[in-house]
């Protein structure tokens, strides 16, 4: 089970993505954007991690998203493999046309949706805009094996990871595309409070997010793409000093059970 | 009676960003036999309801242009752009946070309570080896496949 973890200029976060690839059992490798792209086939999933690629020129995610290697994953996602997408390999998904993703899945192109500028909002004012990070609580709002990235999450689950980004405001001018995406279970995740609660305003929707969305998959479920970090929270000992669970340092942390989904959707699906 | 003042602005030293847009239009989107060159400018239109606009714009060119390594020019009531390239104005048709800050901060803290709106938007100018109309229909190709996501920019091709 061997796993791309994809490497563009600016990327940031590949190491420690690739640690946790293999730290629940999964091979892998990164892989540079300007590799051979026909190689990526012999891969089994694949990690867009966070970061800046192209140092977010024109707009997050939109260079690489022309890159070679895009086109090849569009077609690996057409043929059901898992892609899971990273803050900024969120954007880049987004910016490709992977997500929300076309009919068949193998993306058409189409950008149907937009990752702008995040722009905080509280009792009707903006309080805050530009880049912010944090530590927020996730709802997984999607049943336990729609999504690969989520595939052995239950319904409800609460999940502590952190943010870290300046463009996440989902914002769509699609008819009906919010709609369709709660009605077949795309949403994967909110923003919410400690107790699970969805409060559509700062600081529990940290970025202005249409419906506190975090994290969106695609109408077949194999690509995931999502705002907040997991391999930040793979371990308790990355957990924010006021966590309990941070004194517990053997124990996993919760970013852990989006890479143990994604290995356990390889397992079932291959 | 309201006027514009308009600031064009743009680097004086080499700007990565539209290098970047230029070689990913040639390298990736075949823009290659009909792009000469690419480069960027800052656009600001500030609404004013009172004072000299020469005047005020010099002040507002000081808050918001680093001469160190930026020009400008100042257009009052007007927008035009030299001959020689398509010039694409991109710019959010959501709410825009940052022109907003811009008019809250010009109002509130340095106290010209005579602007009434701030606009911002990024000015494109593609160089084409084509000539018009073939370069706006190639510009406007340009705008669609790169520079701007529809759902939160709009662009407008100025003659």
């Amino acid at each position: 089970m061997k796993i791309a973890v994809m490497q563009f200029p600016g990327t940031n976060c590949e190491f420690e993505t690739l640690l946790a690839v293999k730290t629940v059992g999964m091979d892998g490798e990164l892989f540079r954007w300007n590799r051979p792209e026909g190689e990526l086939s012999g891969f089994d999933g694949f990690i867009i991690p966070g970061g800046f690629s192209y140092q977010d020129r024109l707009r997050a995610g939109v260079i690489a998203s022309k890159e070679p290697v895009m086109n090849t994953l569009k077609e690996e996602a057409g043929k059901g493999k898992p892609i899971i997408g990273i803050c900024n390999g969120f954007q880049i998904l987004v910016e490709t046309g992977l997500l929300p993703g076309s009919v068949n899945g193998s993306g058409c192109g189409k950008v149907d949706m937009a990752l702008a500028q995040n722009v905080m909002v509280s009792q009707g004012k903006i309080v805050r805009r530009g880049y912010y990070c944090d530590w927020v609580n996730l709802r997984h709002e999607a049943p336990s094996k729609r999504c690969s990235g989520s595939f052995t999450i239950e319904r409800g689950a609460l999940l502590r990871v952190p943010i870290a980004h300046g463009e996440g405001n989902l914002v769509t001018t699609t008819p009906g595309l919010v709609e369709k995406l709660n009605e077949e279970g795309q949403v994967v995740f909110r923003y919410c409070d400690k107790n699970g609660r969805v409060i559509n305003e700062f600081p529990f929707n940290v970025n202005g997010s249409t419906e506190s969305i975090a994290a969106i998959c695609n109408e077949q479920g194999n690509v995931l793409g999502m705002m907040p970090h997991p391999e930040r929270a793979f371990f308790a000992w990355q957990l924010p000093a006021f966590d309990p669970r941070k004194q517990r340092p053997d124990e996993p942390g919760p970013g852990r059970r989006v890479f143990e989904s994604m290995k356990r959707y390889i397992e079932v699906n291959a | 009676m309201s006027q514009k003042i308009n600031l064009r602005v743009w680097l004086k030293i080499p700007d990565a960003e539209a290098a970047t847009v230029k070689n990913t239009l040639i390298r990736r989107l075949g823009f290659g036999n009909v792009l000469a060159d690419v480069k960027k400018e800052r656009l600001f239109s500030i609404e004013v309801d009172s004072g000299d606009p020469q005047e005020l714009a010099k002040s507002f060119a000081k808050e918001l242009v680093n001469e160190n390594k930026e020009s400008h020019i100042v257009l009052i009531d007007e927008l035009l752009f030299e001959e020689g390239y398509v010039p694409v104005k991109v710019a959010l048709h959501i709410e825009d946070g940052e022109a907003i800050s811009i008019r809250e901060r010009l109002r509130s803290r340095l106290g010209f309570e005579n602007v009434v709106d701030v606009k911002k938007a990024t000015i494109w100018k593609l160089f084409f080896k084509t000539l018009k109309p073939e370069a706006e229909i190639k510009a406007i190709e340009v705008a669609e496949k790169l520079l701007i996501n529809p759902h939160k920019d709009t662009y407008e091709i100025m003659g």
